[in-house]
């Protein structure tokens, strides 16, 4: 339960929050109302649930589970893409799904995520998704872990903020099975999404890991300058910081850091596929903007959505602006570099995970 | 003159000539002998070389052609004579009995089930049975029943008359009589096709055998409408065959039997075929015997080349003389193996016969009773300058009819024949159509009521589905005020009945549960508009196709989902809004880029149909490409070809030349563009309604191939054609072909290279006929008519010799080495004049691609929006395309595509105003946030961005907004479908109103399963 009642409505969250500096959006007034009179606002809908607030509030009031209890059971203003990820994500959960690969006895399993659907729908943002898990997986067998990649169902993220717990229950259901019997007892996911799902929704009781925190072994040497996005699902919803800082200085790349960045990051705009809009739009473009500004030829960040929201505002039909600079996946970013296996210098120490 | 046109023969030819004229403002009458249109077309499974299911993409055509209020069809008629003149003309018809009253048969299909009397069936080539009162298939138009006189046991013995005791809507009529009936017509368009070739009379390709079949019939065999679902089986023992032969040319290219003619079509149809049977069944081995492969149109070669590849079909040129059966029945073919010379023998399992193209019987007998001429072939005779004009003026012809050509070269014709026509008539155009008037919609109450009318549809539906319990069901459903059943839906008394229940029942909202909305919501929403109710009212919810006749067996389960069906239908129609069209106004003027042969003829067409027309061209003169010739291959003088047409475009008022010019700017959409035009350094406006695309193409430099360009020895074909115009001092002169084409590089034929290389041959020949002249081919392409060119060069002595691809001949000096594939040996060819024939290549197509928003082909070709049916359409409404700028053509050809696409224009031109889809999309501009996917993913060029600056609390950004344009909007919906904000409403199938009828479906599901890929919902 959220400890919203602590609230005493001193405004700070809606003076920090991105959604406000774009629309007349107010964490404050959306408690004041449902907790003093129990009324709906349709600002519970707007919310990026992006966990700048929180950060802030002096009585450390836990919005974000406000947000998730309130939208429980109710049915949302406008999810992005005519609702199709929900849709599959709906399907899926009543369907039988895959049984865990016995021909591998890995104790390391990786999950992709969502990628497929996301290549499947979203060809338009000229982002090959896919490459995400094979990047991912060449990544971990060049640091001698051969993991089994789990072809669970989805991981329930965007449904559960989207207030459909119920759907959620039965994926969490069906994949919390499915890593029983995988046997497995390290979950790598390269997705912050899934990263925070599986770390604080499910309770496996196995060893969570975010790609990121394995990366800084691989012993590149790449001549590069390059900036970081922070998805709020890996920073301020984990505090995972440093971890995907060090996957690239270790590897010889620079970072130049936005204006706001790691606690301060801006939001990419559009979470868990709602509110594709105007408002959602103004915050891309005002983080791309911070990006361009650090003159960096590459934007790397961790989160599949950030991806494809980045990169839709690049590929727009008719730009709004030109933004000349790439918008990669970690992953995908240091895998590049790895050329043909075997032929190029490897990291030969395994970490510990 | 008259204001109308006859159109005899109802194959894609003639209905593609009837629709152009009806589009045009002209009463056409559409003359078919067979009980159905359709013609051949209708009896194939896939067309070249796009594997297109032919029916699908067909049928709209038929059912275009039976809704379209300006024309008048007369099926199983068939025309005795034409007499009159050129706008006068009186054509006698004989429409035959059907013994079927085709105002009241709804084509339910009773009697034929019930009749007892089985003959062969003609649609699927003999190899099944039909009754003897039947409709010829099920997308047959129209859709009414025709009895075989020569069967029916009630005409021929006097005995049973099953049929009119079975008939529900009373509609045989054993009594009935032929009737001679006379048409008063301004003009007339002979399409009358053509008969496939009858191998019987080749008696050793034993066509007694069953496993030897025609091509055709190995088409229905393969037609999921066929006699065996599309199981390729053999008709001996129904057994699947493993080896199958395709023997090619058989009834063409053979004077022995007088065919002089190549058929243009088998080595393609016998391709497609072989590749869906593989397709079929990957374990066929399959082997054509042929002449020559003549893959020479638009993407054949790749597809002959894929043929091989991917599918493994092997091609042998040698042709069997026989067919050998042997004491156990079984089929071999013997040959010669030219790479050994052994002569080889095969089994095969079935031998499919490429029968070729004969001259139908009725152009024949109607050149003969009203005076056309024919050709040497038996086709009506045209000529190069006017390909599609009879030796009657005010006749014209298109198809096959006037020589053996495949479909799209058909259609092209068939617009052209039509555009001719309607310049002849274009003072009398619009005189004899008429317009419906209908009531003014009556003001809409808030809450919906809802009429349902459940149809039977004779027993189609009512013997599978319980049709009085689904009208119960019906009147259970939320807003339903009124539901009832019917016997035929689609019936004229029916009409009556819905429109009473209308005004009775105040009813705001219709459904009719019956069968598809493609052949039946225009005559519903007419009900619906004469009962004073918007069109966009009503609902059809098909129990028929999606239902009864897919789950027969399940009479109880069908119930239920007809059940399902119609309650969808009933929760979507709740939510309806009326629609409107648009009525937008039009700039009747036409612009033609490009003013060679193509440019010019399209042009003057257009002028001849009464409108204004610019020819804006790049060079200082017009002409293009047959400047640069010397000779026709009828031996006509192209300079001569060139004045007159010329002197005629000067001459038309209508017509404006720029020269040195070329257009820089276009915006707007069909019926409104406005351009920029550049000329004499100077930028002018120019608004037009339609466009027409006709830049052509240019001859290949083969830069460094065979020693061009460092031996003057060596010159292109186009250059010896320029050489031929003055004397000619070579004496040995060697031509190769396929120069830079038919290769990795350049993939596709030339087309044109094989005619030309063939008509100069006989051409040095003719002037000396000492000289040697030697052909270096690889497959002489000398399609249709042509193939008595060829045989001509070879009866003067022209010397043709094969060589392979791999194999390919070598210029030293004044040498030419060839490995001769047929002899297998290496020949020395001491030429004074090496003559490359090269193909044409696309000219600077990207300019115009990028102006219009029009694809270009991998070839850089223009391509067209349907290979096969609108093979000179865009699919930006509005931009039509002609000559070689849509790939490589002869001057023939060209023109032909020329006066189509001046056809195509004026179905646009004659409108008085250009009328939008009623149920288009519409844009929510507060939702939008100009991302521009709507724009990349439509495919009419409808969506547009345009500034605006968006302000949001403290960020202010300037981005764009999408808007739909109506009057290109087709109401797809693929916009609304991208969109990821969901700003995009696709009216008429809103989410909304597909939501509510997934609900109501969803209401009633008590689970889904799936088993091995089998998914079932248990309702």
């Amino acid at each position: 339960m959220s400890n919203v009642q602590s609230c005493y409505q001193c405004g700070k969250c809606t003076s920090i929050c991105p959604m406000r500096r774009v629309s007349k959006t107010s964490p404050r007034s959306s408690i004041y109302n449902a907790n003093v009179y129990g009324l709906e606002t349709k600002d519970i809908w707007t919310c990026l649930t992006c966990g700048l607030c929180p950060q802030e509030c002096p009585q450390q009031v836990d919005f974000l589970s406000f947000i998730r209890e309130e939208r429980q059971g109710k049915q949302p203003l406008d999810i992005a893409h005519l609702g199709v990820f929900t849709e599959l994500a709906d399907l899926s959960s009543k369907l039988n799904g895959n049984i865990a690969d016995k021909t591998t006895d890995s104790k390391i399993g990786f999950f992709p995520g969502c990628v497929d659907s996301l290549d499947l729908f979203l060809h338009d943002v000229k982002t090959n998704f896919g490459e995400i898990t094979t990047s991912s997986v060449k990544l971990l067998d060049t640091l001698g872990m051969k993991p089994q990649v789990l072809t669970m169902k989805c991981c329930g993220h965007d449904v559960l903020w989207q207030g459909k717990k119920d759907i959620f229950d039965d994926l969490k259901a069906h994949n919390k099975k499915y890593i029983q019997e995988s046997g497995i007892d390290t979950l790598v996911t390269s997705c912050a999404e899934c990263y925070r799902t599986f770390s604080k929704d499910y309770d496996l009781g196995i060893k969570v890991v975010h790609i990121s925190e394995l990366l800084d072994k691989l012993g590149l040497k790449i001549n590069a300058d390059v900036t970081f996005h922070d998805p709020c699902r890996l920073g301020r919803h984990m505090g995972m910081y440093d971890a995907p800082r060090k996957a690239l200085t270790a590897n010889g790349v620079t970072i130049r850091e936005m204006e706001h960045s790691k606690e301060n990051a801006l939001c990419c705009g559009v979470s868990n596929f709602m509110n594709c809009n105007e408002q959602t739009k103004a915050l891309r473009i005002a983080r791309m903007d911070e990006a361009r500004a650090t003159g960096a030829k590459t934007l790397i960040t961790t989160c599949s959505k950030c991806l494809a929201h980045f990169n839709c505002l690049k590929t727009e039909k008719d730009a709004v602006k030109s933004y000349d600079f790439d918008v990669v996946d970690l992953s995908v970013f240091l895998a590049r570099q790895l050329g043909e296996p075997g032929k190029k210098e490897q990291g030969s120490a395994k970490p510990e995970v | 003159m008259k204001g109308s046109v006859a159109v005899v023969g109802g194959g894609i030819a003639g209905i593609q000539a009837a629709l152009d004229l009806a589009d045009s403002g002209f009463k056409t009458y559409l003359i078919e002998s067979r009980p159905s249109i359709g013609g051949v077309m209708s009896q194939l499974d896939k067309t070249f070389p796009t594997n297109d299911c032919a029916m699908c993409i067909l049928s709209p055509k038929l059912v275009e052609t039976a809704r379209h209020p300006n024309i008048e069809l007369l099926g199983y008629s068939d025309v005795k004579s034409i007499t009159g003149k050129a706008g006068d003309f009186t054509v006698k018809v004989t429409k035959k009995a059907r013994y079927v009253d085709e105002t009241k048969c709804t084509g339910c299909g009773t009697c034929t089930e019930k009749c007892p009397s089985k003959v062969p069936d003609e649609y699927n080539a003999g190899m099944a049975k039909r009754k003897s009162i039947y409709i010829p298939f099920a997308q047959a138009i129209p859709r009414v029943a025709t009895i075989d006189s020569a069967h029916c046991l009630y005409l021929t013995k006097g005995k049973c008359g099953v049929c009119k005791k079975v008939c529900g809507p009373k509609a045989v009529d054993y009594e009935q009589k032929d009737k001679d009936i006379e048409l008063n017509v301004g003009s007339v368009v002979l399409a009358t096709g053509f008969k496939p070739f009858d191998p019987t009379s080749l008696k050793h390709y034993r066509f007694d055998h069953p496993d030897v079949i025609t091509s055709l019939q190995f088409e229905r065999l393969m037609s999921a409408s066929g006699p065996t679902q599309g199981h390729v089986t053999k008709q001996s023992d129904g057994k699947v065959p493993k080896n199958i032969a395709f023997i090619q040319c058989v009834g063409s290219r053979n004077p022995r039997i007088d065919r002089n003619h190549c058929s243009s079509v088998c080595c393609m149809y016998a391709t497609k075929e072989s590749i869906i049977a593989k397709e079929h069944d990957p374990e066929l081995n399959i082997t054509i015997f042929h002449i020559d492969i003549r893959a020479y149109g638009k993407n054949f070669e790749e597809f002959y080349n894929r043929a091989q590849r991917e599918y493994g079909i092997k091609y042998i040129n040698s042709r069997p003389p026989e067919v050998v059966v042997d004491a156990n029945n079984a089929l071999s073919l013997k040959y010669e193996d030219f790479n050994t010379g052994d002569l080889k023998s095969q089994n095969f399992d079935m031998v499919v016969l490429s029968i070729g193209l004969d001259p139908a019987d009725s152009t024949r007998s109607i050149a003969q009773s009203s005076g056309i001429a024919l050709d040497d072939f038996g086709n009506i005779a045209t000529s190069i300058e006017n390909p599609v004009e009879s030796s009657v003026a005010g006749i014209y012809v298109c198809g096959v009819a006037q020589g053996p050509k495949d479909i799209p070269d058909t259609v092209a014709q068939a617009s052209a024949a039509a555009s001719k026509a309607a310049a002849l008539l274009s003072g009398e155009r619009g005189t004899l159509i008429k317009e419906r008037e209908f009531p003014e919609e009556k003001k809409l109450s808030i809450e919906p009521r809802i009429g349902v009318f459940v149809c039977h549809c004779g027993i189609n539906i009512g013997s599978v589905v319980n049709v009085p319990d689904v009208v119960e069901y019906a009147k259970t459903l939320p807003g339903v005020t009124h539901a009832q059943e019917m016997l035929y839906a689609c019936s004229s008394d029916s009409q009556v009945t819905i429109k009473d229940a209308i005004t009775k029942n105040d009813l705001n909202r219709v459904v009719v549960a019956s069968c598809t909305p493609r052949t039946h919501e225009p005559l519903f929403q007419n009900t619906c508009k004469e009962a004073g109710l918007n069109p966009y009212l009503f609902e059809l919810a098909n129990i028929r196709e999606h239902c009864s006749w897919v789950h027969m067996k399940d009479k109880e389960k069908a119930t239920q989902k007809a059940k399902g069906i119609v309650s969808m239908a009933v929760a979507k129609s709740a939510l309806f809004q009326p629609l409107y069209k648009q009525k937008v106004s039009l700039i009747n003027r036409a612009i033609v880029l490009g003013g060679g042969v193509a440019g010019m003829t399209s042009a003057l067409d257009i002028a001849n149909n009464g409108y204004s027309v610019t020819i804006i061209e790049r060079e200082k003169e017009l002409g293009g490409m047959l400047r640069e010739m010397t000779e026709l291959y009828d031996g006509k003088k192209p300079a001569d070809v060139l004045k007159e047409i010329m002197g005629k475009v000067a001459e038309n008022k209508n017509i404006k030349v720029i020269n040195e010019a070329k257009l820089l700017k276009v915006e707007g959409y069909l019926g409104n563009f406005k351009g920029v035009v550049l000329a004499n350094g100077k930028e002018m406006p120019i608004d037009f309604g339609a466009a027409v695309v006709a830049t052509g193409a240019r001859n290949l430099e083969p830069s460094g191939l065979f020693n061009y360009g460092k031996d003057p020895g060596v010159v292109t074909q186009a250059q010896f054609e320029k050489m031929l115009g003055k004397s000619l001092s070579a004496n040995v002169i060697t031509m190769i072909q396929c120069v830079g084409a038919r290769n990795s590089e350049r993939e596709y034929c030339g087309r044109t290279c094989c005619v030309d290389a063939v008509k100069n041959a006989i051409r040095i020949k003719k002037a000396n006929s000492s000289a040697s002249v030697y052909v270096l081919y690889r497959d002489m392409r000398a399609y249709g008519v042509m193939e008595k060119l060829y045989g001509n060069a070879r009866d003067l002595g022209v010397i043709f010799i094969k060589y392979e691809a791999e194999n390919p001949p070598k210029v030293e000096g004044k040498s030419v080495l060839v490995h001769d594939s047929m002899l297998n040996e290496d020949i020395e060819i001491a030429s004074d004049l090496v003559v490359l024939s090269t193909p044409l290549i696309a000219g600077e197509n990207e300019e115009i691609n990028q102006l219009f928003k029009i694809p270009l082909d991998k070839n850089k070709f223009f391509l067209e929006a349907h290979p096969k049916l609108r093979p000179v359409d865009f699919a930006t409404d509005g931009v039509f395309l002609c000559g070689s700028a849509q790939a490589p053509k002869l001057i023939d050809e060209a023109i032909s595509q020329a006066s189509a696409a001046a056809s195509r224009a004026c179905t646009i031109l004659s409108r008085k105003f250009i009328e939008t889809e009623g149920a288009v999309s519409v844009v929510n501009e507060a939702k939008c946030i100009g991302c521009g996917t709507c724009v990349t993913v439509c495919p009419y060029n409808a969506p547009s961005l345009y500034d605006v600056t968006v302000k949001v609390e403290e960020v202010t950004y300037t981005t764009k907004k999408s808007k739909i344009n109506a009057a290109s909007c087709k109401g797809c919906g693929s916009c609304a479908a991208a969109c990821p904000a969901g700003a995009i409403t696709a009216q008429h199938f809103s989410s909304k109103e597909i939501g509510e009828a997934m609900d109501a479906f969803q209401k009633g599901v008590k689970g889904i399963s799936i088993d091995k890929g089998v998914v079932e919902v248990m309702v």
